[in-house]
């Protein structure tokens, strides 16, 4: 009977010493899944798979309002579509996350960054491999074994873009380039034709016939300097008119403004 | 449970579908959003183009290839090159700007290796046709994107972009950019040493200059 007395207090330790354990561990597991909820997800948030839900679920309604029941309002071919465009952006997010694993485990082991990063970057891998999961299935649903191409064409489609997009970017800048192109010629004729008519001023004060000798044989070579294109006729013309001492003068200050407004 | 909230859930979007042209678009009477009528208006693209295909459509895996589009590119290409030896250099750069035009606009699951390799090329025929035509501006946009679409390999391409700078004046930006080209080309080539010679002719430019 004694014994009993005396085996309760052990018992009773033990009893007290692991249930405080569980009850730490449970707390401390539904704070730590709590917390991981109001985490902010990796991405914003997945337009393309919205979309695609929100087309699924468009259909009842519509159907049941104007169409006849027996077509679906969505075509399946917009869905295929929907679904395509949810393959690229999930190629997309998992280029991303394999890019960024590297590094931020490095960080995490140097302790440069919290653990709550790595607990969101681990959730939208999670996050990723399910969403993989889902389109495969979703495509086999449509075709069978489109499941196995569907990312094939998914990942052509994203790098076709980001090529697209960067060549578009290059000729975007074409219009800028043509106009600083012609900016420059413009100035470069006009330093040309000041150069021109320093001279033909500095040969008129010392004889006439001299003068205009030069003038002619600049106004030959002109147009040798700028591009031969439409911009070059009109500076052909300008120098033959701007000849005589009395024009050139009224030319080269006209010149001379728009530099400096330039500037 | 909260934290698969993610993927159990979605954003309803107020979408309609236009009867005849199956075109989606968001409720006109909803609030409009910028990145949602970009994404709708790729997909409504997308959509048209997977219309286009044979049943199932579905995109095909990226190999192979249907031969049309590359037949037509080069048929293009082919009256171009043409156009450009009988120095008709306005039509050499209208066909090539179509076989261009043909060729980017391959449906995007197509193979991207394809489409590089068709660019430069072009990219690269329709700078020159700028060149003899002095229109260095346009001839250096189209070298840059004929070196995004091939670096290596592609010597036509860099001492094309290096000489319409030239042409332009931009000396610093010439040697930088042949200095690329050059680390990017074999150095044993005819295009390298085509380069190395502009490259000198760079650097007398520039102390010419300053």
């Amino acid at each position: 009977m004694v014994d009993w007395l005396g085996l309760a207090v052990p018992f009773a330790y033990l009893g007290i010493l692991i249930g405080s354990l569980a009850t730490f561990s449970s707390l401390y597991r539904k704070r730590k899944a709590a917390k991981a909820s109001t985490l902010t997800p990796w991405f914003p948030f997945h337009l393309q798979r919205d979309i695609y839900f929100s087309l699924l679920h468009l259909e009842p309604s519509t159907s049941s309002s104007s169409k006849e029941k027996k077509s679906p309002a969505v075509p399946e071919t917009v869905l295929k579509a929907a679904l395509l465009r949810r393959a690229t952006e999930a190629i997309d997010r998992v280029m991303v996350i394999r890019e960024q694993k590297q590094a931020l485990a490095l960080l995490l082991q140097r302790g440069s960054v919290g653990d709550d990063l790595w607990q969101r970057f681990l959730r939208a891998e999670k996050e990723m491999e399910d969403e993989f999961r889902d389109v495969v299935s979703e495509a086999n649903s449509y075709v069978p074994s489109w499941g196995h191409t569907i990312f094939q064409s998914a990942k052509e489609m994203a790098t076709n873009s980001t090529f697209r997009q960067r060549i578009e970017e290059h000729q975007s800048t074409l219009t800028e380039e043509r106009e600083w192109w012609n900016r420059k010629k413009a100035s470069i004729q006009e330093g040309f034709m000041k150069e021109l008519e320093q001279e033909g001023t500095r040969g008129g004060s010392n004889t006439k016939n001299s003068s205009s000798a030069t003038t002619a044989g600049q106004s030959t070579e002109a147009p040798a300097v700028p591009s031969p294109t439409n911009g070059s006729d009109d500076d052909a013309v300008l120098v033959e008119s701007g000849g005589p001492a009395v024009v050139g003068t009224s030319t080269s200050g006209g010149g001379k403004k728009k530099k400096k407004g330039k500037k | 449970m909260a934290s698969s909230n993610g993927l159990d859930s979605f954003t309803q979007y107020p979408l309609e579908l236009d009867p005849t042209t199956k075109a989606i678009t968001l409720s006109p009477d909803s609030e409009q959003n910028e990145v949602i009528n970009a994404e709708l208006k790729s997909l409504n693209l997308l959509h048209r183009a997977l219309v286009g295909l044979e049943r199932p459509n579905v995109p095909p895996p990226p190999l192979p290839i249907n031969p049309k589009r590359s037949a037509q590119i080069t048929k293009l290409r082919d009256t171009a090159n043409t156009a450009y030896r009988k120095s008709n250099y306005p039509e050499a750069i209208k066909l090539y700007g179509y076989a261009i035009e043909m060729a980017i606009t391959r449906p995007a699951w197509e193979p991207l290796s394809l489409v590089r390799e068709e660019l430069s090329g072009l990219y690269a025929n329709r700078a020159q046709a700028h060149m003899a035509q002095r229109t260095w501006p346009d001839g250096w946009v189209d070298s840059k994107c004929s070196i995004e679409c091939k670096n290596a390999g592609n010597a036509k391409g860099w001492w094309r972009g290096g000489k319409c700078l030239v042409e332009m004046g931009r000396w610093e930006e010439a040697r930088s950019w042949v200095q690329r080209g050059l680390e990017a080309e074999d150095k044993s080539g005819d295009g390298a040493k085509e380069l190395v010679s502009l490259m000198a002719e760079i650097e007398k430019g520039l102390k010419r200059q300053g």
